[in-house]
């Protein structure tokens, strides 16, 4: 990242800050507007209210007795002490007939009838004596003869919750975004030191130690989901990773002892004068072994081309019937080992897989029971569906794998120190455990026999069913 | 003996190749790019072409498809590094016979060019009947004598003698059991074949003095009067 005087402008923090004191802003502003016209407003209308009605009612003493009786009418309200309204009536020329006013304060209209709306200032006794200025809304009106009628009512209270309203607004308004910035700031910092915790964890990773975890406040928002993935993704890695430098070291190793026979046989023939026939036979041998090697590399590369996904043709085949080839294939070479072979495959079993991995998995499998099952025993081979799996079963009468083993079993070249002596490669169940996670099933490891004398291998391989 | 056209750029490979052939008494000529490797196929008469698949000018599937859109007939072998089942389906498609995996056994080699010559031509009505010695399959009825005795096969006994039979003669490897007989492209690491061959033995050779069915040591089998 860049640092500079300005660098802080880009940060996410600051971002998010300065939209919090805007939004913020807006909205205060937005509330004060509504108290003011909450406020203001309706003593506005209420003013009005009041000058309308009192219009009206001198309105009826004019339609029942003319003007006489409207003039009358003002004469006598505006000499009642207390009344809320102050009136003014004056001659055409000018001359008070009665009123609160020493003259007009506000020029009036010229065609007759025409009420006006005016607000104006006026001058108004306290009683100490003294004389104050304050705000007032009126009617002023051209009565038929001429003569100028005002009526209003003051409205200085009105004018004071409006200074109030406004000076609490401008005092208030910058506390409040100064407020709402320091809120965004402090907010967005904590979303910020949350992501930093992150983006440290991620170099950490970058930088080559897969151990690091990122922390996991245990409030449960986004950022310790997003942790508790990062950290389960982490765990996957690292064991990829610890399996993948075991199987770097493994291959080293398993192809080591081959390939350093394979030398000693070849030096030892060097030295030893030979005739034709057992030079034939050292070579026969070293191309064996040479073989061997080979097997091994090819199921090497199936495994990463599976691990890759990039091997298998997923499409719909009937089990049962690739099942019942195996157990044809295998049920001779069985019973010539002195073994009873036991098969049940129920039909039809549909998935969505290939034909040909399911086939070397399986056989895989029952590679392994024929190996490891002593004279007499016996092998069983069972598909079975379920509502929505097909499970294949192949258990044996031998050994067996102890469960603090059974993880390891299925990682590559891993051998049980028992099965050292047997040829294979180390792979069999590593690779049945790649095909069975190509076709998002798992390959369990389990007792044929359980405790109190467990024994014998149970492999399971389940795979969905297509449905 | 056949005459063999080997399409293969890697000289050390190649005169391997060519050795192996013609120790198994095959008459064999050489081409080291696809270009000129598909003039010679053009050009001559050949039994058979091993093709390697990835050659310069023209690689091996190019050359194969161009040679059976020109018209041309002599089967074909990919010899190819690449051995993925996709792989070997993509050189099936272009028009090959089969597909060997390399590094290979010189046997395995010599038998699949050994079975690849007998094909059979498109224009010959297909077989019903078939003969070795004095065995005898009616591939309609699906049954099989000796000596007009009637032997019962199971299903993939009768499949396993029937190509046994097609290639009379040939020494036949597991591998080519596995994959035409099975249609596996992956070696079970127990004996498997072997039992089989020797069921089917039990049941072709055992009350008759003569056995059809030999063991060819390091390679496989081979049916023959």
């Amino acid at each position: 990242m860049k640092s500079g005087p300005f660098a802080f402008v880009r940060t996410s923090t600051f971002r998010l800050a300065l939209v919090y004191s805007v939004l913020f802003g807006l909205f205060s502003f937005l509330l004060l507007a509504y108290l003011y016209q909450a406020t203001v407003g309706s003593l506005r209308a209420e003013a009005d209210e009041r000058l309308d009605a009192e219009m009206r009612a001198l309105g009826l003493a004019y339609n029942a007795g003319g003007l006489e009786r409207l003039e009358q009418s003002v004469i006598e309200r505006a000499l009642v002490p207390g009344a809320p309204f102050r009136y003014q009536l004056e001659t055409p020329d000018g001359e008070r007939i009665i009123g609160d006013f020493p003259y007009l304060p506000v020029s009036p209209p010229e065609p007759v009838g025409e009420v006006r709306m005016v607000s104006l200032s006026i001058e108004m006794p306290r009683g100490n004596g003294e004389t104050v200025v304050t705000e007032a809304e009126g009617r002023i009106v051209r009565l038929a003869n001429g003569n100028v009628l005002l009526v209003a009512i003051e409205t200085g209270e009105r004018g004071r919750i409006v200074r109030r309203i406004t000076s609490a607004v401008t005092t208030a308004a910058p506390i409040g975004v100064l407020l709402a910035l320091v809120g965004g700031i402090f907010i967005s910092r904590y979303a910020a030191r949350r992501a930093e915790q992150l983006t440290r964890t991620t170099e950490e990773i970058v930088a080559g130690n897969l151990s690091i975890r990122a922390p996991v406040q245990g409030s449960g928002d986004e950022f310790d989901r997003l942790a508790t993935h990062l950290n389960t993704m982490l765990e996957k890695l690292e064991r990829l990773m610890a399996a993948s430098r075991h199987s770097g070291d493994a291959i080293a190793h398993d192809l080591r002892s081959p390939l350093s026979r394979l030398r000693n046989r070849l030096e030892e023939a060097l030295l030893s004068p030979m005739d034709q026939e057992s030079a034939r036979e050292t070579l026969a041998s070293t191309v064996e072994e040479v073989d061997r090697v080979l097997l091994t590399f090819n199921a090497i590369l199936r495994l990463s081309r599976l691990d890759a996904g990039s091997e298998g043709r997923m499409v719909k085949i009937d089990l049962h019937d690739v099942l019942e080839e195996l157990a044809e294939l295998y049920e001779p070479a069985c019973e010539d080992a002195g073994l009873t072979f036991h098969s049940d495959i129920s039909q039809p079993i549909i998935v969505l897989g290939d034909r040909e991995l399911i086939a070397q998995a399986v056989s895989n499998l029952l590679d392994n029971a024929m190996k490891y099952t002593p004279e007499g025993g016996t092998i069983r081979f069972t598909a079975r569906r379920t509502s929505d799996s097909v499970v294949i079963t192949v258990s044996d009468d031998g050994p067996g794998i102890p469960e603090h083993m059974r993880d390891k079993a299925k990682e590559r070249f891993f051998r049980l120190d028992s099965a050292r002596t047997q040829s294979g490669s180390g792979l069999g169940l590593a690779l049945a455990d790649a095909v069975a996670e190509l076709h998002k099933g798992h390959l369990d490891l389990l007792w044929t026999q359980g405790p109190p004398e467990p024994k014998g291998l149970k492999a399971v391989l389940t795979l969905p069913r297509d449905k | 003996m056949m005459r063999v056209l080997v399409i293969e750029d890697d000289r050390e490979h190649a005169t391997f190749i060519n050795k192996v052939l013609s120790e198994a008494g095959h008459d064999v000529e050489t081409a080291y790019d696809g270009a000129n490797g598909l003039a010679m196929a053009r050009d001559r008469e050949f039994d058979a072409l091993v093709v390697d698949r990835m050659l310069p000018e023209k690689d091996g599937l190019k050359l194969v498809e161009e040679y059976r859109n020109g018209g041309g007939q002599t089967p074909a072998l990919f010899l190819s590094a690449l051995s993925d089942v996709d792989n070997r389906v993509e050189g099936l498609k272009v028009g090959a016979d089969d597909y060997l995996a390399k590094p290979f056994a010189p046997a395995e080699l010599a038998a699949r060019v050994e079975a690849l010559g007998r094909r059979q031509s498109k224009e010959e009505p297909p077989v019903t009947k078939l003969k070795v010695g004095d065995l005898e399959m009616d591939l309609l009825a699906r049954k099989v004598w000796r000596q007009g005795q009637k032997i019962d096969l199971q299903p993939r006994e009768f499949r396993l003698l029937e190509f046994l039979m097609r290639h009379a003669g040939q020494v036949v490897t597991r591998t080519m059991l596995l994959e035409k007989v099975w249609d596996y492209h992956f070696d079970p690491q127990t004996n498997v074949i072997d039992v089989h061959i020797s069921r089917l033995r039990a049941k072709i050779d055992k009350d008759f003095d003569e056995a059809l069915l030999q063991t060819v040591r390091g390679a496989g089998y081979c049916l023959q009067a």
